[in-house]
Parts: structure tokens; C-alpha cells; sequence
């Protein structure tokens, strides 16, 4: 049997079914996706103290300088709980070949039982001792907090169950503390509670399911009460973390979310348009051939003579 | 085979395109990894303080930036090493030996059930060059002909006898579209040699025709005027005749088929058992004393017998070509003379050799006188035979002319039938022999090679001006001279067919040219004037030529012209050609077996030339060609989203993908289909390929493999990467189900990888010409390898540094994101190919395209034609007449002259006693057909 798209009927009819499944999907999906409401804010530049923004690297090298900031969000629509907090690093390498590779996956499960640990250099030991957990990634934990109030009452923001289930119950050890972490000269993020086991760890666990792409979004936690609409929230930042010596951007964002996820119309735009593209597709192959129909098996097109065969 | 040359390796023409592709891949590679090395120079800055940049390792050292470049060089090779696809050497290996051992090796279509031959691929490199054969040169003896001569057909006193239809006939007879009916009849005399049918001849019914004394001449001129020697014992069934040619064998095999049985000689007698002379049933015994025999050599064109019967009548019995005869024809008679040649043109035409036989009655006188003279002669010691020739002449004149003979020179079955549909195809065929030009030309006829429509160029060596300088015997002068002639001819002729070219309707030229000539028209400063001039002949003929000078031709139009080409023979004689050609293709079963040691294929008759290079070398090259293109996009496509990827990783060389994703992507997920669609992808099947062989055409452009169909696909693996590593990663900066939670980067590359598997094997079906439910279970097994495979790679622990895809296709797959997108990317991917099929089969189609469409109603194989082939309303007689009558004036038409054949002149140069050296060819061609295996035949 040949597989001929002989009849021109067979790739207008594919087009048009293409299109008449994508279309509503795209439809709906963007529609999903607006639904979503998403407040964003950028506080890297705003929280550092106006004195000190012409040199920003001082400011947050200098640990005496108090790194609190207040930021206040209007809340333009009613968001429905649960809000998810994001936060979300601009031109941050976390995708860095020498960082993806800088962790021990069997030393997060097993802890100090397992001693090789080359891969996670230059933050595998120190004094030495080896480093629970090693590596840049874990050495670089972002460390910026957010708490947040409406008017005097502190909202209460739930920071569990941010990170995949599966890396908390299989790749992060039930029974493995942090040890002689953050212990080196050089500090590069957050410090850890050796008394919670690095499952339990979720900003941990969060951070070190490193992004694909120097922009990414993580999971801060979630708001777990309504938002109304004309709200200001207060969000009291602590800006500790360093992406001022790389030009990195730091910024907030509060979502609610759909089935599909977060707010993102990128889908549904490319549904409609590829969709759309397959409809017009079929229309013009339509109007081409009523205009100028070839029929099939139309030996004009042949590159040989067709009578001349008798020499 | 002490003397056969080392068999020199073969690659095929699309193999060293493939080549310089890999090459291009190769400088791909290296822009791509000089690009990301730069990059990685400039990216690299202690301000990324969580990347650590120092001097414990070389390449992340931010003081010595160009270390940094070059060893990330090295590091983005090993990434996009994919982009060269090692595994389409193994894969294209495993395609071609299979299509030979299984295909080409059990076509029931080229099986020979006489000589339980099967075709036979002694070489798997070469399949696909079949596809795009230009030239072929081909043998003749045992390769277009049988080598077997037998009377066919005869004119006496004016009337044709014998109703047989030669092949050529038949040939004709069918393109005019008149249904030929071959029947046998069972009755019909034939033993080799005679193939005569027509009862008006046979057990003596010649007395009943009107001129019985002509038949009787006619029958005694067959029986005594040769130099043939009976073996064995003396029945007609026993007997066996040992002669010089086979055409003197089949002569003689015809007289004792018509009743005249030669069965004895002796030195000075020839008996013959003669039957139904006096009366019907009467047989007798009649020794006739033979005077004299005039030899036959290439000069004379004739042979004589001067016989004197019981009773005492002296006759001089002469047979030979046509024109040497009618010069010497006694005056009169001349209604008898025109029939005849009428007859002797028919023939010709019809592809058969023709002898014309003559007597003269001597008077005792004369005789004695003359022979004074030829003893004379004879018994000289200086130019003894030029005196022989001079004394000849003295008798064979007044002769008066009984008839003609026809010799089929048998062609192998269906061999005008396949070169028409080779020149069809659009492939050029030459013929290269060792025979003579008469003979040569003969067998271009009865092959439809050469017609008399066609205006043909003779450059021959066989002048008087070259006879003339030749007797001089300075070779030196002798070579200055042959070469400034054929200079002159080849430049003329050169000039004359540039004429006939521009002009629009002009006939098709024909070169003829032989050895001798051939020589010095390859010499360098003549080739390409002989190249130019055989490029634009539609048929070229080389006679005569050494096995040496096969070779020349063929690599002459190899090396010159660029041009694909196969030469085919049977022969010790024809290895050297078939080495050199691109393709060597031997007749296996004939006669020894050097050419087919030599050979890349072997077939047992040149008609399965059609079935090789029609449907095995078409479907070959168009599978190849598919195959190779196919793996050029997929890793393409594969690599350019790694590369894209590179440019958001800092240029660090960070893997997009597993190493086992990037390991495996050749080997498991993309593997099996296309060795599918290597193996049995089919345009339009065999009968289809034979019925339409202009669709060999494409193979001989090399439509599928030109620069600018790789061009088509680098650009659509160019989209597709770009469509299939945006669309991924435009969507993961969000959250992906409704807990918020986030992708990291192996989530996202294994959403990636699996849309690259899906797209790429899809659009493998998207290039399928025929689907079947092997298409379908190997392109959805690479798919569900696929996930099978990730399922249980991301299922368990590896003892592993990092378990970067742990756990990873459960997570994507909890959520519905992935499968929202798993349906967009490849749509969104291939929509543009899509469409761009979609327009080039509308607009633009291929000639297979167009005969898929014409047969789409057609299960298989039906031979219902919607088109009729050729319109030729003339009946095959009238097509003959016409073409006769338009042959130029000046010439004398083809008659097809017979008596001549390899080693006829040494033949008899050795019973006279004089030595000629014989080509080592010659010898060797001998010796093989003596050690002819025996072929067992099967049940």
C-alpha cells in the first residue's frame, strides 16, 4: 500500500483536525493560565539603603549593616489560597557545568558513610573534615527570608511540602545532619540546622534541584489564607543574599496556581497558533486547488517526455 | 588468474559524497565548538562567586583565559560529538548486505532455471550505485549474444525460406504494439545451429518448389564449399563438426538438416549422403574430389571450393559477403540479383549475418590453365599469398548467384528488449568486442543499438590509404600516419556532429570505431575529442579492442566525464574493463569464471541487467539516500539543541541530556526504523520500475542526494531544534502542577529528550513511501524503548556520583504539563516539514510521485495501463521499409555480412601451416570455455 498524501482531501483533513483539537486546547489552557494571578516584585535594588547604591557589593559584604527591608505589595485582585511564594534569580548559573557537578548525591543519602567526594571540590572538606552536604550548590543556599503581614498580623506561611516528595524521601537522608557546614572562610549562603536531617531540609532540597536556565523561579512556601482585593501586604525581607557582584536580580513573586501550574501563556499562545497555522494551511491548500487543481497522476509534471518513448 | 590484477576495493559514488558530508559535519563541529570555546573564555569571571573560579582546575581558571577556551574546546567536542553519525556507516554496512544477500541474491527475477544461476552481490559496497548507472559497457560475445550461431533463414532463386522471427523483429514488433505470438511448433527441426523452420525445404519438398535446381545448388554450395571437419561417428545425430567459426557449423549442420549430409573428408575429398536428388526417398553416397580451396580471409571477404563431381562436371562453389559476391557476378539474371538483395536488407535488418552463395560451371580447359597458375603461386616463395589472392580473382568471376543465407547470431534472450529499456532508463550503452567491425556493427543492429536512422561515424583502420602505408611496413611512419588520420576523422566527425546537435530534430549519432584507431585517439592529446565526441553519440561501438583498451574506454568516461559507469562481460578478457568500471558485472554460467571472480555482480543473462540496475539499484539508491539523510537530521537536529542549550549554561559545556540519553539516542530510540525504511521502503514496486525506467532517471541526476536536498533537511534540523528547545524551556519558568513546584534542569532535558525521540521517529513515518506493520511496530518499539528504558533507568539507583534523573520521568509524568507538552513540540516541530511535503508533492512532484498517483487504485502488480507507451501505428515490415528508404543513397545498406568471427583467419592460417600469433585473449578465452564447469542441474 503507498502511503501516498496522494489525496489532497487526506492533508487538508490532517490540517484541519490538527487545528480543530489545538485550537481549544490552546484556547483553554490560556485561559487557565490567565486566571492565575501572579504579583511580582523586584527588591534587589530598592532594599539596599540609598547610600550605599552606588556600591552595593560593600553593603552586603559588610555584615554589620542590618540587611532588613520592607517592601509593601498591593494585592489588585482576590487571590485564592493556597498563594504560592516564589523566589526568582536573574542571571544566576545554577545550569554552570562546575555547578551542577559539585554535589555528592550518595553523600546527601548516606551522609558521612560515604567518603568520596572529589566531585563536590573546592567545598568537599574543610580542616579536614568532610563538608555534610558538599559541594557548591549546597555551600551557595540562597538566604534570603520573607515574612509577611497584613497590617500588624504576621500571615502564617507554610514551608513544607515545597520540594518534590521524591527527592525528600529518596535522595535526602532521613537520618544524614549537616556537619562542618558553612565552616570555611568563605560563606556563600544560608547556614543549616545540624539538628534537622537534610530531608527535612526543604530549602535545601529546593535549591539543590538545580534550575535549567540561568532565570529560574523556587519555591519559597505558601500563603495558606485568601488574599482580598486592594490589600497592602507588608513583606519584611532579610536581604541577605549576594547576587550584586554578578548583576544577578532577585524578586519575589506571590502566584496562585492552576492544574496546569503557575501563570504561563506561553502554551496556550502556541497551541492557537500552530493550530491556527494548520487551518490556514488547509484553507490555502483548499483554494489552490479549486483555483488550479492538479489531478493526480498529471504527467505535465513528469520530467520526461511522456509520447516520445519510441526512440 | 596468475595474471589477473589485484581486484581494486570499490566505494561507491554516494559513499564518497557521504564523505565530504561527514567532512562538512566535521567543520561544523569544530565552528560550533570554537564558538562555545570563545564563549567560554569570555563568560568566565570571578564575579560568579558561587561558581568558585580559581586556579585548582585549568579550565575554570579566570587568569588564563585561553586555556580556559581551549580545554573547553575539548569538552564541547565530546558534547556534540553526536553531530557526526558514526553509527550510519554500521547502519548503512548492515542495510547494503542485507539488500544484497536478501534481495539482489534470492530475486527469483534474475534467476536463470537453465543454468540454476541465481544472481549473485560478490560485493555489498555497491547497491546503491546501481541506482545510478550512465554508462555501460558491454561485451559482446557471451554477453549480449549466446555465441551460437544458427541458420535461420534463407533466400534461393529468389524465395525467402524459413519463418522464424529473430529477436530483433520480435523487439520491433512489440514497440509497435502488435501482439507477437511466438508459437513453437513441436515438429520444428532444431538442433544447435538450426533453428530453421519452414516445411517447404524439408524431407525434400524442395522438389516441389519452382526452381528445385537452385535448392539443389543451394544445398550441394552449403555442404561442400567449407573447411569443416566431422568428428565422430558418421550419423546425422552423432556427428559433430569441428569449424574454424561457428557460423561454417551451422552451414553445414543446415545442408544435413536439408538432406545433404556431409560425413567424411578426406585430403582431397568431401563425401556427402545425399537424399531425395533422383528421386524423394532416394539416399546415395557421393564423394566429390575437391581441386581447389580458396581460403577465406578478411581482404577476400570470400571462400571458394573448386570441386569436380562423379560424373565428371567441374564446379566452383564460392560463398561470402554480399558486396565482394555481386562485384563478381556473371551479367544477367538481374531481376534474381535484386530480389536477393532485397532479401540480403531484410535480413540485415533484422540482426541477421548474411553469406551469399554463388557457382560457377568451369570448362576442363580453363580450370587446367588456371590451375597452372595457382600451383604456381602456391609454390612461391615471396607474397605468396598476395599472388594467391591475384590468382583467385582469375576464377571467381561470372558467377552466378543461388541465394543468400541468414545466421541468427543468437543474443542472449530479451537483449533489444533490455537495452531499449536501459536506453529508456536513460542509460548510455557501449559495446566494446574483439570482434570484427562487420561483426560489431551487426550486433549493434540486431540489438537496436545502432538503427538506420542514426547517422553513423566509422572511424576504421581497415582503408586503403592505412592498407597502403601498412604494406610499406615502416611503423614508425605507420603509426605518424594513423595517427594524423584518426586526428583528421575524429575532427571531422567531431565537426559533423556538432551540426547535427545544434540542430533540434537531428538524427541520433553512432560511433563506430576500432582498435587500431582507438589507440591513437586515446592518446592525451586526442582524448578529449574522443570523449566529447562518444558523449554525444547515443550509441558508441569499439571493435576490435584489447582488453587493455576496454579499460582505457571505460575509465576514460569515468575519470573524464564523471559519470557513474558498469561494464558487464563474460570473459577472462572483459576483467580488466570490469575492474575499472565503477560497477563490474560478469556473466556467470558461460563461460570461465574470471570475470565473475573480478566481477561486484553476477548475473547469468544480460536481460537481469533490467531487474539489477532497474528495481534493485533504484530501490537501493533511493533507500540509501533516505537512510543517510535521515540519520544527517536526526543528530543534526539532535546536537543543535544541545547547542542551543550551551549558550544558557555560561558556555560551560554543561550536558543537556544524560550521557546514557546521548549514548543510546543512536544505538535503541532512533536505530530500528531506519534500518526498516533501509531494508524495504518502495516507491513504486518492480513492476512498476520496469514498466516506467525513465524513473532511473532520478538515480542518474542523483535527485535525493544532491547538496541541495542535505541542504533542506540541515534546515529543517535547524527549526526543529530551535521549535523543540524553546518550546520546552520557554514554559519552565513556572510552576508546573497545581502543588507550585518546580522543574530542574533534568526534568526539563528529559521532557526535551523524550519530544526529540517522538519527533524524530515521526518524522521517519512522515517519509515512508509505503507503511507496513513493520514501520509501525519499530517506530512505536524506539518510542516505547524509550520510555521503558526511563522508566527503569530513572526507577533505580546507580551506583552512580549524581542520580541527576532519579525518579524524574515519575515526577514529569504526575504532571499533565508534560503531556500538553508532549503533544504541541512534535506537532510544532514538524508542522513545517509538513507542509513543505505537502507543497513539494503538489507542486513540485517527483516522477515516482507522479506514478504512484497514476497506479494508487492498483493493489500490485496489475498491468492495467492508463497510458499507452509509444505510438508508433507502423507495422513492423512497414517500419522496416521506412527506415530502409531513408537510409542515405551514397552507402550501401546494412546487410549484415557474417563470415567473420575471432580466430576464423588463424584457424585457417594454422591448417595452411602459418603461425599467426593469436592475442593472449584469445588463449585465455579458449582455455576457459574448455574448463566449463558442468552445471548440475537441480531435480
Amino acid at each position: 500500500m503507498f502511503v501516498v498524501c496522494d489525496c489532497l482531501l487526506q492533508v487538508i483533513t490532517i490540517c484541519f483536525a490538527v487545528g480543530t483539537i489545538f485550537i481549544p486546547i490552546g484556547l483553554f489552557s490560556l485561559q487557565v493560565s490567565q486566571s492565575v494571578l501572579e504579583i511580582v516584585d523586584r527588591y534587589d535594588v530598592e532594599c539596599v539603603p540609598p547610600s550605599f547604591r552606588s556600591n552595593k557589593l560593600e553593603y552586603i559584604k559588610d555584615s554589620s549593616i542590618p540587611k532588613n527591608c520592607s517592601r509593601y505589595l498591593q494585592v489588585n485582585k482576590h487571590m485564592k489560597a493556597p498563594i504560592y511564594i516564589y523566589y526568582q534569580l536573574d542571571n544566576y548559573y545554577q545550569n554552570h557545568r562546575r555547578y551542577v557537578k559539585s554535589r555528592s548525591d550518595k553523600q546527601l543519602l548516606y551522609g558521612l558513610k560515604y567518603n568520596y567526594t572529589g566531585s563536590c571540590s573546592p567545598e568537599d572538606a574543610n580542616n579536614g573534615l568532610p563538608i555534610v552536604p558538599c559541594g557548591l550548590i549546597a555551600w551557595s543556599l540562597f538566604n534570603d527570608t520573607y515574612s509577611f503581614f497584613h497590617g500588624a498580623d504576621a500571615l502564617k506561611v507554610n514551608r513544607k511540602n515545597i520540594a518534590w516528595e521524591s527527592d525528600r524521601n529518596h535522595k535526602f537522608g532521613k537520618h544524614v545532619y549537616p556537619f562542618n557546614f558553612q565552616n570555611g572562610s568563605l560563606i556563600g549562603g544560608a547556614l543549616l540546622d545540624p539538628a534537622i536531617p537534610l530531608s527535612d531540609q526543604e530549602d535545601l532540597i529546593v535549591w539543590m534541584r538545580t534550575a535549567a536556565l540561568p532565570s529560574f523561579h523556587k519555591l519559597y512556601g505558601r500563603i495558606e489564607e485568601d488574599l482580598h482585593a486592594d490589600e497592602i501586604l507588608e513583606v519584611k525581607i532579610l536581604n541577605n543574599y549576594n547576587t550584586y557582584s554578578f548583576g544577578g536580580r532577585k524578586k519575589l513573586v506571590l502566584s496562585t496556581s492552576s492544574w496546569l501550574g503557575g501563570h504561563n501563556n506561553f502554551i496556550g499562545i502556541a497551541y492557537i497558533s500552530i493550530g491556527s497555522s494548520f487551518i490556514f494551511i488547509a484553507l490555502v491548500f483548499m483554494l489552490l486547488h479549486v483555483k488550479n487543481p492538479r489531478p493526480y497522476g498529471d504527467t505535465t509534471n513528469i520530467s520526461w517526455t511522456w509520447t516520445g518513448i519510441s526512440s | 588468474m596468475m595474471n589477473s590484477m589485484k581486484i581494486p576495493s570499490k566505494r561507491s559514488t554516494l559513499e564518497k559524497k557521504l564523505d565530504k558530508l561527514i567532512l562538512i559535519l566535521f567543520s561544523v563541529l569544530f565552528c560550533m565548538c570554537l564558538l562555545g570555546a570563545i564563549g567560554s573564555g569570555i563568560f568566565i569571571n570571578r564575579k560568579y562567586y558561587y561558581l568558585r573560579f580559581d586556579n585548582s582546575e585549568k579550565q575554570f581558571d579566570p587568569d588564563n583565559r585561553f586555556v580556559v577556551a581551549v580545554l573547553t574546546m575539548f569538552t564541547l567536542i565530546t558534547l556534540y560529538s553526536p553531530i557526526i553519525p558514526i553509527s550510519l556507516y554500521v547502519s548503512v554496512e548492515m542495510i547494503k548486505f542485507i539488500q544484497s544477500t536478501q534481495f539482489i541474491n534470492n530475486d527469483l527475477c534474475m534467476y536463470h532455471a537453465e543454468s540454476n544461476t541465481p544472481a549473485l552481490a560478490r560485493t555489498s559496497n555497491l547497491n546503491e550505485e546501481l541506482g545510478q548507472v550512465e554508462y555501460i559497457f558491454s561485451d559482446k560475445t557471451g554477453t549480449l549474444t549466446r555465441n551460437l550461431m544458427e541458420f535461420f533463414k534463407c533466400s534461393i532463386g529468389g524465395e525467402v525460406y524459413g519463418t522464424g522471427v529473430s529477436e530483433i523483429e520480435m523487439g520491433t514488433a512489440q514497440r509497435s504494439g502488435a501482439k507477437m505470438e511466438v508459437q513453437k511448433e513441436p515438429n520444428a527441426a532444431r538442433e544447435k545451429g538450426f533453428n530453421f523452420d519452414d516445411a517447404r525445404l524439408m524431407r525434400g519438398a524442395w522438389r516441389n518448389e519452382p526452381n528445385p535446381d537452385f535448392c539443389k545448388e543451394f544445398f550441394r554450395c552449403l555442404a561442400i564449399c567449407h573447411t569443416v571437419l566431422p568428428e565422430g561417428d558418421d550419423s546425422p545425430e552423432k556427428i559433430r563438426y569441428q569449424a574454424a567459426s561457428p557460423d561454417e557449423a551451422a552451414l553445414v549442420t543446415a545442408a544435413k538438416n536439408f538432406g545433404f549430409f556431409f560425413y567424411k573428408r578426406s585430403p582431397t575429398t568431401i563425401h556427402v549422403r545425399e537424399s531425395h536428388v533422383e528421386k524423394m526417398g532416394k539416399v546415395q553416397d557421393v564423394p566429390y574430389e575437391i581441386l581447389n580451396v580458396l581460403e577465406f580471409n578478411s581482404t577476400r571477404k570470400r571462400q571458394s571450393v573448386v570441386c569436380r563431381y562423379p560424373d565428371g562436371r567441374l564446379v566452383l562453389y564460392c560463398k561470402g559477403a554480399d558486396t565482394v559476391i555481386y562485384e563478381r557476378l556473371a551479367d544477367s539474371e538481374n531481376d534474381l540479383k535484386r530480389t536477393t538483395r532485397d532479401h540480403l536488407e531484410q535480413f540485415g535488418a533484422a540482426g541477421l549475418r548474411t553469406l551469399c552463395l554463388a557457382y560457377r560451371d568451369l570448362s576442363s580447359d580453363s580450370y587446367e590453365n588456371w590451375n597452372e597458375k595457382y600451383i604456381q603461386a602456391k609454390s612461391s616463395l615471396r607474397d605468396r599469398e598476395k599472388k594467391l589472392d591475384e590468382v583467385a580473382e582469375l576464377i571467381e568471376k561470372d558467377l552466378v548467384l543461388i541465394g543468400c543465407t541468414a545466421i541468427e547470431d543468437k543474443l542472449q534472450e530479451g537483449v533489444p528488449a533490455c537495452i531499449e529499456t536501459l536506453s529508456r532508463a536513460g542509460i548510455k550503452i557501449w559495446v566494446l568486442t574483439g570482434d570484427k567491425l562487420e561483426t560489431a556493427i551487426n550486433i549493434a543492429y540486431a540489438c537496436k543499438l545502432i538503427n538506420n536512422n542514426m547517422k553513423q561515424f566509422i572511424i576504421s583502420s581497415e582503408t586503403d590509404a592505412i592498407r597502403e602505408v601498412e604494406d610499406r611496413g615502416d611503423q614508425v611512419e605507420l603509426a605518424r600516419f594513423m595517427k594524423d588520420t584518426v586526428k583528421d576523422e575524429l575532427k571531422r566527425c567531431y565537426e559533423e556532429a556538432k551540426q547535427y546537435l545544434r540542430s533540434a530534430s537531428g538524427p541520433k549519432l553512432a560511433l563506430v570505431i576500432d582498435g587500431k584507431c582507438l589507440m591513437y585517439a586515446l592518446d592525451p592529446t586526442l582524448r578529449v575529442m574522443l570523449l566529447n565526441m562518444s558523449l554525444n553519440c547515443s550509441s558508441v561501438v569499439c571493435c576490435r579492442v584489447s582488453p587493455l583498451q576496454k579499460a582505457q574506454v571505460t575509465s576514460l568516461v569515468r575519470k573524464g566525464a564523471q559519470r557513474i559507469t558498469l561494464s558487464i562481460g563474460d570473459g577472462a578478457n572483459d576483467v580488466s574493463m570490469i575492474q575499472a568500471a565503477h560497477v563490474g558485472v560478469g556473466i556467470s554460467g558461460q563461460e570461465g569464471m574470471q570475470a565473475v571472480m573480478a566481477s561486484d555482480f553476477a548475473i547469468a543473462q544480460f536481460r537481469f541487467l533490467t531487474d539489477l540496475l532497474l528495481v534493485h539499484g533504484r530501490w537501493s539508491y533511493a533507500r540509501v539516500c533516505k537512510v543517510v539523510t535521515y540519520f544527517f537530521y536526526k543528530n543534526l537536529m539532535f546536537t543543535l539543541t544541545q547547542f542551543w542549550f550551551t549558550f544558557r549554561t555560561g558556555f560551560s559545556g554543561q550536558r543537556f541530556y544524560d550521557d546514557w540519553f546521548q549514548s543510546l539516542y543512536n544505538v535503541i530510540f532512533t536505530a530500528l526504523p531506519v534500518i526498516i525504511i533501509g531494508l524495504f521502503d518502495k516507491d513504486v514496486n518492480a513492476s512498476l520500475s520496469k514498466k516506467y525506467p525513465e524513473l532511473y532517471k532520478e538515480g542518474i541526476r542523483d535527485t535525493f542526494f544532491k547538496w541541495r536536498v542535505v541542504a533542506t533537511w540541515a534546515f529543517f534540523a535547524i527549526y526543529q531544534s530551535l521549535v523543540l528547545y524553546y518550546f520546552v524551556i520557554a514554559s519552565s519558568t513556572s510552576g508546573m502542577n497545581s502543588s507550585g513546584k518546580m522543574f530542574g534542569l533534568w526534568d526539563v532535558s528529559t521532557m526535551a529528550f523524550t519530544c526529540v525521540v517522538v519527533t524524530v521517529n515521526l518524522r521517519l513515518l512522515m517519509m515512508c513511501n509505503t507503511i507496513t506493520r513493520w514501520h509501525h511496530i519499530s517506530v512505536g518499539g524506539s518510542i516505547l524503548a524509550w520510555f521503558i528504558f526511563i522508566f527503569i533507568y530513572s526507577g533505580v539507583v546507580l551506583p552512580k556520583e549524581q542520580e541527576n534523573i532519579y525518579f524524574v520521568i515519575y515526577v514529569l509524568m504526575s504532571t499533565l504539563y508534560f503531556y500538553i507538552t508532549l503533544l504541541l513540540v512534535p506537532v510544532a516541530a514538524l508542522f513545517c516539514d509538513f507542509v513543505y511535503l505537502g507543497v513539494q508533492r503538489w507542486f513540485f512532484p517527483y516522477d515516482y510521485q507522479i506514478v504512484q498517483e497514476i497506479h494508487r487504485h492498483e493493489p500490485d502488480n496489475s498491468r492495467v495501463g492508463l497510458l499507452e507507451i509509444g505510438n508508433n501505428d507502423l507495422s513492423p515490415d512497414e517500419a522496416r521499409s521506412f527506415a530502409i528508404m531513408q537510409l542515405p543513397g551514397q552507402k550501401s545498406k546494412h546487410t549484415g555480412f557474417a563470415f567473420d568471427s575471432p580466430g576464423y583467419e588463424s584457424f585457417f592460417a594454422s591448417q595452411a601451416g602459418v603461425y599467426v600469433p593469436q592475442k593472449a585473449w584469445d588463449v585465455a578465452r579458449r582455455a576457459s570455455m574448455r574448463t566449463r564447469p558442468k552445471i548440475p542441474s537441480k531435480n
